[in-house]
């Protein structure tokens, strides 16, 4: 009898532990069991495409909601869900929480304690980008920047770190990433005199493993980029958007942030490693290659977001390819074996550089980049917004097109005077609307060849530009949301809206889609927030607020 | 020493007391002062020179009968600002209001 029990007791803890555990296998190959989202991105190659089609262009028109849970915060909501075992894991600043797919029930939530005062060094919005998992756990950031686990079964604590001190302008708004058994977290903050860097912690006990600083200390290659003295401590290089990783290869590919501050009159030089992507090994942080998109960098032009890993052909070979959409307005094709420039041509309309030359990988700077280098007003394009933001691209292997909402707009820009405080800002730019003809859009939805950057369509907006991600899907459908709380879908081929929900606030986050005892869903959190709400927030001032999460799934014929 | 920080109280008490700030009284500095933290700290939000609020608060259409009410809003948060009266002095939210109400020279 005794033995009985020991074994069914032996049999309960291995099925526990075995449905709650999943593995560096399962990370890497996120995307073949449609039943789990594993990771950011929907794939440690960021391609945020699902090879499912039962939701596509014919059955689209059956999609509905099967269930909405609240999230009970109104800062808004811009994560990425993650998915395992028929549980969806959801963060925002203020919760993490688990949700039982089937019923749309909450099976627990964790609430996140910070200092009311933590949002005056976050510069663009109250937020967070997702959660990740692994082995039992579920794993975070917090805005006052801390690294916290949680278990994946209770949401109840098994360990928190410190990452950094908030009021020293530091704070944690993105997803951590798991790579070859390290959890990885970048740092927010680039807008308040901070020094960047990537942390690499053991997941099971959070001991701290590495720190790798993205402006190098005097004494250390690349600080040379830097004047004397102490502006490389203020040099910004924020860390913000989580890496993508290539497991064959054994690198992590980092996008770092702007330099800091803005104006870059104290800091002559290249100012490595700001505006730049970074190739390193996930186990010591050890850094492979570098590339620098913008050297002297002076307009916020970020490298921060999604690096998008495929093998596509260049001049008829296949090549092992990351893509970005720069802040700038250029989109990058290098090869992520070595970094090497293998394409960077404007997607948007551009003023500040002429081009990318090709055999130096610099952006040469236009008539009018020298202007404001001299003190003088420009009108600058594009403006600080971006030719894109944050809200991630998708690429679909099937057409090897990128799919990603852009953004058509300037600003009138000076630099002015900046002295550096602790924990205040620490930009020295003046930021002005500039005068838009009628009828112009300000923002796309665009299809994009990844070499040429030329358009396959474009689907105008004239209103608000998209702050949400896209996916794509082989049902020939890209999802994604508007700010006045549309959730969309797209025709692949043409971009015309197929269908779309209007949920209860506006959409500024990532979709996902899967499936769960053969049925496909796709889920969203709603939530107006971010930097677009005090951007465009005449328009804006009169949607509802609320953080919530919506499932989606056809209803039957 | 007392005595001084008494009076210094007072006048504190009185200028936050006083109902509507007269340009021609605010000596120009601490305008200026005030607009150099308006443009470090605050106009990312509400924008360069007070000018393009965005989505925040448009400062131009602040009453200047109510200081109390702005020097509270700063120090606690107001809606999606932050609290800033651990990191502000008082005379900083005073050159701050002083800057709000002269307003912007064209």
């Amino acid at each position: 009898m005794m033995k009985r029990i020991a074994l069914a007791t032996t049999f309960f803890f291995l099925a526990t532990t075995l449905a709650f555990s999943q593995t560096l296998d399962e990370l890497k190959n996120d995307g073949k069991n449609t039943d789990n989202v594993l990771t950011y991105g929907m794939g440690y190659h960021q391609h945020r495409f699902s090879t499912l089609k039962r939701i596509n262009k014919q059955t689209v028109k059956r999609l509905v909601p099967v269930w909405n849970v609240s999230l009970n915060s109104s800062y808004g909501e811009q994560a990425q869900p993650l998915v395992y075992d028929g549980v969806i894991y959801v963060t925002d600043a203020e919760y993490t929480v688990a949700i039982d797919i089937d019923t749309g029930k909450q099976i627990w939530r964790t609430p996140v304690d910070w200092d009311p005062a933590t949002p005056r060094v976050v510069c663009c919005g109250v937020s967070n980008k997702g959660p990740a998992i692994y082995n039992g756990k579920v794993f975070r950031g917090t805005l006052d920047a801390f690294v916290v686990a949680l278990d994946m079964k209770t949401g109840k604590q098994i360990w928190k770190q410190k990452v950094a001190e908030w009021k020293d302008g530091y704070s944690i708004t993105g997803a951590p990433l798991v790579a070859n058994g390290v959890l990885i977290t970048g740092i927010s903050g680039a807008e308040f005199g901070i020094r960047g860097f990537l942390d690499g912690w053991d997941p099971d006990t959070g001991k701290h493993l590495w720190r790798r600083y993205t402006i190098p200390a005097p004494g250390e290659k690349g600080n040379e980029t830097w004047p004397a003295g102490d502006a490389y401590l203020r040099g910004g290089g924020s860390t913000w958007v989580t890496g993508s990783y290539d497991p064959d290869l054994d690198l992590v590919y980092w996008g770092v942030g702007n330099a800091g501050p803005w104006n870059p009159g104290g800091r002559a030089g290249d100012n490595l490693y700001t505006a730049s992507v970074l190739a390193l090994k996930p186990q010591t942080g050890e850094m492979v290659w570098y590339y620098q998109l913008v050297p002297n960098e002076m307009f916020d032009l970020d490298a921060s977001w999604e690096w998008i890993l495929a093998d596509i052909n260049v001049e008829g070979a296949k090549r092992k390819v990351m893509m970005h959409f720069s802040r700038g307005g250029f989109l990058y094709v290098l090869d992520r074996t070595n970094g090497k420039l293998l394409s960077a041509k404007p997607f948007e309309k551009v003023n500040w550089a002429t081009h990318v030359d090709m055999a130096t990988g610099r952006p040469v700077e236009s008539d009018m980049a020298q202007k404001v280098r001299a003190g003088e007003q420009i009108e600058l394009w594009p403006g600080q917004w971006g030719a894109k933001n944050w809200p991630h691209a998708a690429f679909n292997p099937d057409t090897g097109l990128l799919y990603a909402n852009t953004m058509h707009a300037s600003r009138l820009i000076r630099f002015v005077p900046v002295e550096y405080k602790p924990g205040q800002r620490y930009a020295g730019l003046e930021n002005l609307p500039a005068p838009r003809p009628p009828n112009e859009p300000i923002a796309h939805v665009d299809a994009i060849d990844p070499m040429t950057a030329t358009h396959k369509w474009r689907a105008p907006i004239l209103d608000i530009p998209h702050y949400a991600a896209v996916i794509a899907t082989a049902g020939g459908l890209l999802f994604t949301g508007k700010e006045t709380g549309e959730f969309i879908a797209l025709d692949i081929n043409t971009g015309k809206t197929l269908w779309q929900f209007q949920t209860g606030s506006g959409i500024n986050a990532q979709p996902i889609t899967f499936t769960h005892k053969g049925r496909q869903y796709v889920v969203v959190q709603s939530g107006l927030g971010g930097v677009n709400v005090v951007r465009m927030g005449e328009q804006l001032k009169n949607v509802p607020r609320g953080g919530s999460v919506w499932a989606f799934a056809l209803m039957p014929e | 020493m007392k005595r001084i920080a008494a009076i210094g109280c007072m006048l504190a008490l009185f200028s936050a007391g006083t109902a509507a700030q007269n340009p021609e009284q605010v000596p120009p500095e601490r305008i200026k002062q005030g607009a150099d933290i308006y443009a470090q700290n605050c106009s990312g939000c509400h924008g360069a020179h007070m000018a393009d609020p965005q989505g925040a608060f448009d400062l131009r259409q602040f009453p200047p009968d109510q200081k109390s009410r702005f020097v509270n809003s700063v120090t606690k948060g107001k809606n999606g600002m932050p609290p800033w009266g651990d990191l502000f002095k008082p005379e900083d939210i005073d050159a701050l209001w002083a800057y709000v109400v002269a307003g912007e020279k064209p």
